[in-house]
């Protein structure tokens, strides 16, 4: 049976040869893993600030928030443009579109790969910080880590759409990929990677709780740090979010593939 | 002397060639230029309330920070990451025999073979953002400061591109270093606050290891006329180290290159 | 011009199992294995000659030449290019040579040849004003016109390569190594290719080391081949010598009217193929003319192809053949 034109033996095929060649890049993806040490250097900058009161972070609070941005982060890395570019590039896409599976799934599957690559070095990390800073070590409830992992995920796939989005309308202009190092930007700062949330004056706040940043770092990192936090209303606004981009990025891509057919490319 | 001079102008001369063929880049550069750095102000201004300073440092004056890194970052854009980026390239496609051919310093042609007009807006920004914050900081410009802070920035430059040049020429070995060179901008992003505002572990580190501070918090310290003469001294001792220790390690580079590549 | 002596390139390798295991195996306990590349390879070349560098894939030659210019450091040997050390790659030495390397280019994708022509200019020091006589002089040697003025991207693998020569030769080198300099090109850019190397040897006088694939190549401009194999230099000679040697006999293709059978092609060389109307005849060199000749008399011809085997196939046969 298939759901989505998927079955166990293609999800098990494509994650298994997806995450063999992941390990083949494991040097590369380890020094990825360590590029994303922003949120520690941010911690260290707001640790020692006068601001730190304001952000209702205190105690050990604040490096929980930050180690577990930095984990929400790492597991929700998205590439989808970059790895689609090549294909495009090399001349790898139109065997794909040929197939009777939806090139997306393809792309999925690398993206779990690679995950699965980053977690040793993600743990090695996360454990540098445990061993610096002792004090600020936890262990979520198994509720709470499970709530944790769902809502990563769920941020990996707004990231994943939204992406995929950018990169089905390469379909129509080369310049497209640009698009998304200018989304990267919001991102950045509005994600709650560089700052929590409730360091933003409420005006700011309020306009970035209808983006979608903060639902990809800020909320998760909540729930995987035991903070206090409204589960219904990020677990609803994640949901709106994936709802709102699926279709979008179906039909979108599915215009595009017909573009890319009818002129040959 | 006057061979590479002209060979100088040559190459930039062609590097806007290059980036005239891509005009839509420009404006999309400028735009994420200014996206960025109202971002980065907008971060800053977080840690600013009445009366809060940042590890000591008032808002122009964490201003003038920001306005250097911002520099220094367009300094990446503009000439770095261009040149120093192809390096990989060059070794990866063999087109690297070509330019240890040429009758020039292989060094002197990979570092500076081109450049990337889309990173001057940055610098001018950051430069403006340096002159308004020194004048709210109610600095007092005098030919002797600016020539020190010149200075410094040449050798910041010098200490950036040490670092950055000695990371790609370890393609040689390892073909793909471009994440190597990516946990280098994640760690100089550090540059962006006052070396203050850091427990002093890490300003240690900033100082001695990955020298940070050089870049941005001492220069705003002699604008500010704080920062003492040894610590100028030290700046520009570490910029020679640095060259030197790039400048040695390519000339390694190299001797295995021929004896073993292919 | 060129002296070689005993020159040998031994490239160390490094052994390493696949996986992290054997990454972390290796890394502990460096294991090497030793590729002999060049092996005691000896010979001259006088000012102004053009000399044919022939051999299979892998037989050492673009070793060879990367020890010439001066790009890897032999493992054993002397060598001695204009009067200089190659290895020691001085600017004066690198003044005087040049190399062309096929499959790779230094012309900039993005910009036209005339902007990556005139920063040469400026690295070899040379005056615009001689820099544009030259560029036209070559130009007009090699016939390219308006294309100097396009980008590279947009120029087709010949005119491509014609820029490269001019690039390569921009600043008149007394020594060209090239590379299998007309790798991929058509039968016509190759000619043309060819063609232009005869020309600026006679005009210019310069020494000429050229390692080809097409027999084609070596024919049309070398009358003394280098021929290399596993490193080691097996011919060192004429070119009739090695070509007797090597392909004493050339391959007809025939395409007839109709079927023939095989006792009618006795006496016209060794029939390798015959299936219907379609015959593949071995000649010897000597006979070819009248053979053809005759075939064209005797059976209605509908097309008719000379070949030389491919060089691989030749050298192949020739070690097959022990003869050498
Ligand atoms: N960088 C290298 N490292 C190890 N072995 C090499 C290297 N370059 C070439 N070789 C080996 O040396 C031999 C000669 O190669 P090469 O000179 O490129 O041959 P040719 O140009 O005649 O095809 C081959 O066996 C090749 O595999
Ligand atoms: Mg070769």
């Amino acid at each position: 049976m298939r759901v989505f034109g998927l079955n166990r033996r293609i999800i098990r095929v494509l994650l298994g040869s997806q995450y063999a060649h992941m390990l083949e890049y494991r040097a590369e993806i380890a020094l990825w893993a360590l590029s994303g040490v922003l949120p520690f250097i941010m911690l260290s900058v707001w640790s020692g600030s006068d601001a730190r009161s304001g952000l209702g972070l205190d105690g050990s609070a604040l490096d929980r928030y930050f180690l577990s941005a930095f984990l929400v982060r790492q597991f929700s890395v998205v590439w989808v443009v970059y790895a689609f570019e090549e294909d495009a590039l090399l001349g790898r896409l139109s065997p794909y579109l040929l197939q009777p599976l939806h090139p997306l799934w393809r792309y999925v599957a690398a993206h779990l790969g690679e995950q699965l690559t980053r977690l040793p070095f993600a743990a090695l990390i996360a454990a540098v910080f445990f061993a610096v800073q002792p004090q600020a070590f936890w262990v979520p409830s198994l509720g709470g880590f499970l709530l944790a992992w769902l809502a990563t995920w769920m941020a990996f796939a707004i990231a994943f759409l939204f992406q995929s989005l950018i990169a089905a309308l390469c379909f129509w202009s080369e310049k497209a990929s640009a698009l998304e190092r200018l989304q990267f930007i919001p991102f950045l700062f509005l994600s709650g990677l560089l700052a929590p949330l409730t360091a933003f004056p409420p005006a700011v706040r309020a306009v970035a709780q209808w983006t979608p940043f903060p639902y990809l770092i800020d909320f998760p990192a909540r729930v995987l740090a035991g903070q206090p936090v409204d589960l219904l209303a990020g677990f609803g606004a994640q949901l709106a979010w994936i709802v709102l981009l699926l279709p979008l990025v179906l039909l979108l891509w599915r215009a595009g593939v017909r573009r890319y057919s009818a002129m040959g490319a | 002397m006057g061979r590479y001079w002209r060979t100088l102008r040559r190459f930039w001369g062609t590097a806007v060639a290059v980036q005239l063929e891509y005009q839509a880049n420009v404006l999309i550069e400028l735009l994420a230029v200014a996206m960025s750095l109202s971002g980065s102000l907008f971060l800053l201004s977080l840690f600013y309330g009445p009366d809060q300073t940042l590890g000591g440092w008032s808002w122009a004056q964490a201003l003038m920070v920001q306005g250097l890194y911002t520099v220094f970052d367009g300094m990446a854009t503009t000439w770095l990451r261009p040149n120093l980026g192809a390096i990989v390239t060059h070794v990866r496609e063999g087109t690297l025999d070509f330019v240890l051919l040429k009758p020039i310093d292989s060094q002197f042609w990979l570092s500076l073979r081109t450049l990337s007009p889309a990173g001057l807006p940055e610098i001018g920004l950051g430069l403006g953002l340096l002159a308004w914050g020194s004048h709210q900081a109610g600095v007092v410009l005098t030919l002797s400061s600016l020539l020190t802070v010149l200075v410094m920035l040449l050798a910041g430059g010098l200490i950036l591109y040490s670092l950055w040049f000695l990371i790609a020429a370890t393609s040689i070995w390892f073909v793909k270093t471009w994440n190597a060179t990516e946990v280098l901008r994640a760690l100089l992003a550090s540059g962006r606050y006052p070396l203050n505002a850091y427990p002093p572990a890490l300003r240690l580190l900033f100082t001695l290891v990955l020298p940070v501070a050089f870049l941005t918090t001492v220069p705003a310290q002699v604008l500010l006329g704080e920062a003492a003469a040894p610590m100028l001294l030290a700046g520009l001792g570490l910029a020679v180290l640095f060259f030197a220790a790039a400048r040695a390690f390519w000339l390694f580079a190299l001797r295995f290159y021929t004896s073993a590549s292919s | 011009m060129i002296q070689v002596e005993g020159l040998s390139k031994i490239y160390r390798v490094a052994e390493k199992q696949p996986g992290l295991a054997g990454t972390l195996r290796h890394f502990v306990r460096r294991r090497t294995r030793d590729v002999t590349a060049v092996q005691d390879v000896s010979f001259r070349i006088e000012p102004g000659e053009m000399v044919g560098f022939l051999g299979a894939n892998g037989a050492g030659k673009t070793t060879t030449l990367k020890m010439l210019c001066g790009l890897i450091h032999p493992s054993a040997g002397e060598v001695h290019v204009a009067g200089h050390r190659p290895q020691r790659r001085q600017a004066e030495f690198l003044r005087r040579i040049t190399l062309v390397m096929g499959q790779k280019q230094q012309l900039l994708w993005d910009l036209p040849p005339m902007d990556s022509l005139r920063v040469n200019a400026a690295v070899y020091g040379i005056p615009d004003g001689v820099a544009q006589r030259r560029i036209n002089e070559l130009a007009d040697l090699l016939e390219l016109g308006e294309e100097l003025t396009r980008p590279v991207r947009k120029l087709s693998l010949g005119q491509r390569m014609k820029a490269e020569l001019l690039a390569a030769l921009l600043h008149e080198p007394e020594v060209l190594f090239l590379d299998e300099p007309t790798l991929g090109l058509d039968v016509n850019a190759q000619a043309r290719v060819r063609q232009f190397l005869a020309q600026y040897n006679r005009r210019t006088g310069a020494t000429v080391l050229l390692t080809s694939h097409y027999m084609a190549d070596i024919t049309a401009l070398c009358p003394r081949v280098l021929l290399i194999h596993q490193g080691r230099l097996f011919h060192d000679g004429p070119l009739e010598v090695l070509a007797d040697q090597l392909a004493p006999e050339r391959e007809v293709r025939l395409e007839l009217e109709s079927p023939v059978e095989a006792d009618a092609l006795a006496g016209l060389g060794r029939l390798e193929q015959l299936e219907g109307c379609d015959v593949r005849l071995l000649v010897p060199r000597d006979q070819l003319t009248a053979v053809v000749a005759q075939l064209l008399d005797r059976f209605p011809v509908r097309d008719l192809d000379v070949t030389d085997p491919p060089i691989e196939e030749l050298i192949g046969g020739l070690f097959r053949q022990g003869r050498v």
